[in-house]
């Protein structure tokens, strides 16, 4: 009891003012506690978030003087900009293959390395490997992989008769590559996710599976999918909010091209604000590109809304 | 006992055929880069293309490692710098701020919960432009301010350990209670050593991803003291592509070594660690 009293002992300078309740306390603390989080979040989040919507109306470039206001005109020069839609289909087309090849080497791997093997966790640490590596590494080494001249995958599939591909100056072809590219890098997160996903299925509904005499396949559709629709939607909307920010494959492997070909719309982003210096025009890109992304996250609390019951 | 792990490894022969390919899938990049970076020049611009080298030679590492404009120690450094700052500030900054979400009662304690739990759905590119010019107005641009604190107060971070700290017994803290702890004593020596785990998985998960960060440094930094691992990537490769391949895979080399040697050392944590973290978003 004498430490209680001792740590509640004020300051003298206090003891003019009625003795704030525990309760006030509590809230002070919490309050306290908040603070240097709430700062920096209202400086470099919210404050952001409401000066890009402000940029956004202005027609501000970096190099020039004056700074005026022009209301909607940049989003109308948006949606006139041919290489805007440009962007945005390669970037619709990009995540769209990548997410759905990610989430099937992901989910097949993920069940592989759950099986009561040998090896488990060998190939675990092994196959989340490519996840660790900065895009800068992945980049410079895809980019020789895809070599038309020197490529070692040309190379490989030279024994089938196929003669060199231009994978990368193609403008058909330059997203798949990069998709390859990024479903090599990136299947590791996911893969980790389906297996505690896995191992969240009670083992008696596979026992009575089996015990009923249903095969691989048939546990594969009726068990396992069905038990893991939660994660897979989790994995598949999460995948996609993050292939649609795709930036380092473009700017590092392609540049963008041949021609425009491999343009994302945070490629485009970087192109317009900090190439051309157009920080008003690339807000409403920022903006733009927000607003799609939200409603694609609106979506997946719709969706994940609903649980399964095992 | 023989008899049934044989039996186990033939009915399972698929699953070992599927892995090793998937494998094969993961190494081979790697394994390609790393043996060409041992190749002079000549060696790899050739059809077709070798595999493994007549004679290994360490001279695009030197090169790599000697350019007047190339500083990948440098860079490393700096990365390795950045990173761990960002996750110290990371900490820092959320911890105490779950705490309170977690376990103090304060008015308006749900409906900001709520609000910044909102924030989520706003992705982070329409912060880049403002931050930037906000940057350059602190002149922040170009010093490791610029890298380490405008991404630091993290939601998901709060978010996380949040959950964490909600799991754990009330009777600890009020065991503190009776011996005349503070709000903050609770925190630092009841809640935050109970949380070691959940405060690893997220250091983790925060630092892989600001090591690995590209654009946000691309825009803050531009002298070649400056840049970050991923950004000095993508200069050797503007700078040297086309004619020294030998020396953009040695570079590529050098910059994952350190992190490999990091991940094989901690496998196990690092994997709980990420999967952790992922699974709380879920």
């Amino acid at each position: 009891m004498l430490g209680i009293n001792a740590r509640l002992a004020r300051p003298k300078w206090l003891a003019l003012l009625p003795s704030p309740s525990l309760r006030t306390r509590e809230a002070i603390a919490a309050y306290l506690f908040l603070t240097p989080f709430l700062i920096f979040f209202s400086i470099f989040f919210l404050r952001a978030v409401v000066k890009a919507v402000d940029f956004s109306f202005y027609d501000w470039r970096l190099l020039r003087r004056t700074i005026p206001y022009i209301g909607f005109d940049n989003y109308r020069e948006l949606l006139d900009d041919e290489i805007w839609w440009i962007a945005l289909r390669n970037t619709v087309q990009f995540a769209a293959m990548t997410v759905a090849g990610t989430t099937i080497v992901a989910l097949a791997a993920a069940i592989a390395v759950t099986q009561p093997i040998r090896g488990q966790g060998f190939f675990r640490v092994l196959l989340y490997m490519p996840s660790l590596f900065s895009v800068g590494a992945v980049g410079l080494i895809w980019v020789w992989l895809l070599s038309t001249q020197f490529g070692v995958i040309n190379y490989g599939l030279s024994f089938f008769g196929i003669h060199p591909i231009n994978w990368l100056g193609d403008p058909d072809l330059v997203l798949p590559a990069l998709s390859l590219t990024t479903i090599w890098w990136g299947f590791g997160f996911p893969m980790l996710i389906f297996i505690a996903g896995l191992q969240g299925i009670p083992d008696h509904l596979f026992e009575a599976a089996k015990i009923d005499g249903a095969n691989g396949w048939q546990i594969f559709s009726h068990i396992t999918v069905p038990l893991l629709r939660p994660t897979i939607l989790f994995v598949t909307v999460t995948g996609v909010i993050a292939q649609f920010q795709a930036f380092g494959q473009p700017y590092i492997i392609t540049n963008g091209g041949p021609g425009r070909a491999s343009y994302t719309v945070i490629y485009y982003l970087y192109q317009m604000a900090w190439v051309a210096f157009r920080m008003g025009y690339g807000a409403a890109v920022a903006v733009t590109i927000a607003i799609i992304i939200a409603a694609i996250t609106a979506v997946q609390f719709v969706l994940i809304g609903r649980r399964v019951e095992y | 006992m023989n008899f049934i792990r044989r039996s186990s490894f033939y009915k399972h022969f698929g699953v070992y055929v599927f892995l090793i390919v998937l494998s094969a899938f993961v190494l081979f990049p790697m394994l390609i880069a790393l043996s060409q970076s041992f190749m002079t020049n000549q060696e790899v611009n050739r059809w077709p293309p070798k595999i493994v080298p007549t004679e290994p030679t360490l001279d695009s590492y030197d090169t790599v490692l000697t350019q007047q404009d190339l500083r990948l120690d440098l860079w490393l450094r700096n990365s390795l710098f950045a990173a761990t700052g960002y996750t110290v500030a990371v900490m820092v900054l959320c911890a105490p701020a779950a705490y309170a979400f977690a376990r103090l009662r304060f008015p308006g304690n749900r409906i900001l919960f709520a609000l910044l739990l909102a924030t989520i759905m706003v992705p982070g590119q329409v912060t880049l432009i403002p931050n930037f010019l906000l940057m350059r107005d602190l002149d922040w641009l170009d010093t490791f301010n610029a890298l380490i604190f405008p991404g630091a107060a993290n939601v998901f971070g709060v978010f996380l350990l949040r959950q964490f700290f909600m799991q754990i017994p009330k009777e600890l803290e009020e065991a503190a209670v009776l011996d005349g702890a503070s709000y903050f004593g609770r925190f630092r020596h009841v809640i935050l050593p109970l949380s070691a785990n959940a405060l690893t998985a997220l250091g983790i998960f925060v630092f892989l991803f600001h090591y690995n960060d590209l654009f946000w440094p691309i825009i803050v930094t531009s002298s070649l003291e400056t840049r970050t691992l991923p950004v000095g990537l993508s200069i050797l490769n503007q700078s040297y592509a086309g004619q020294y391949r030998p020396m953009i895979l040695a570079g590529a080399t050098l910059s994952t070594i350190p992190i490999l040697i990091v991940y094989i050392i901690f496998q196990r944590r690092i994997i709980k660690g990420v999967t952790m973290t992922g699974m709380a978003g879920r």
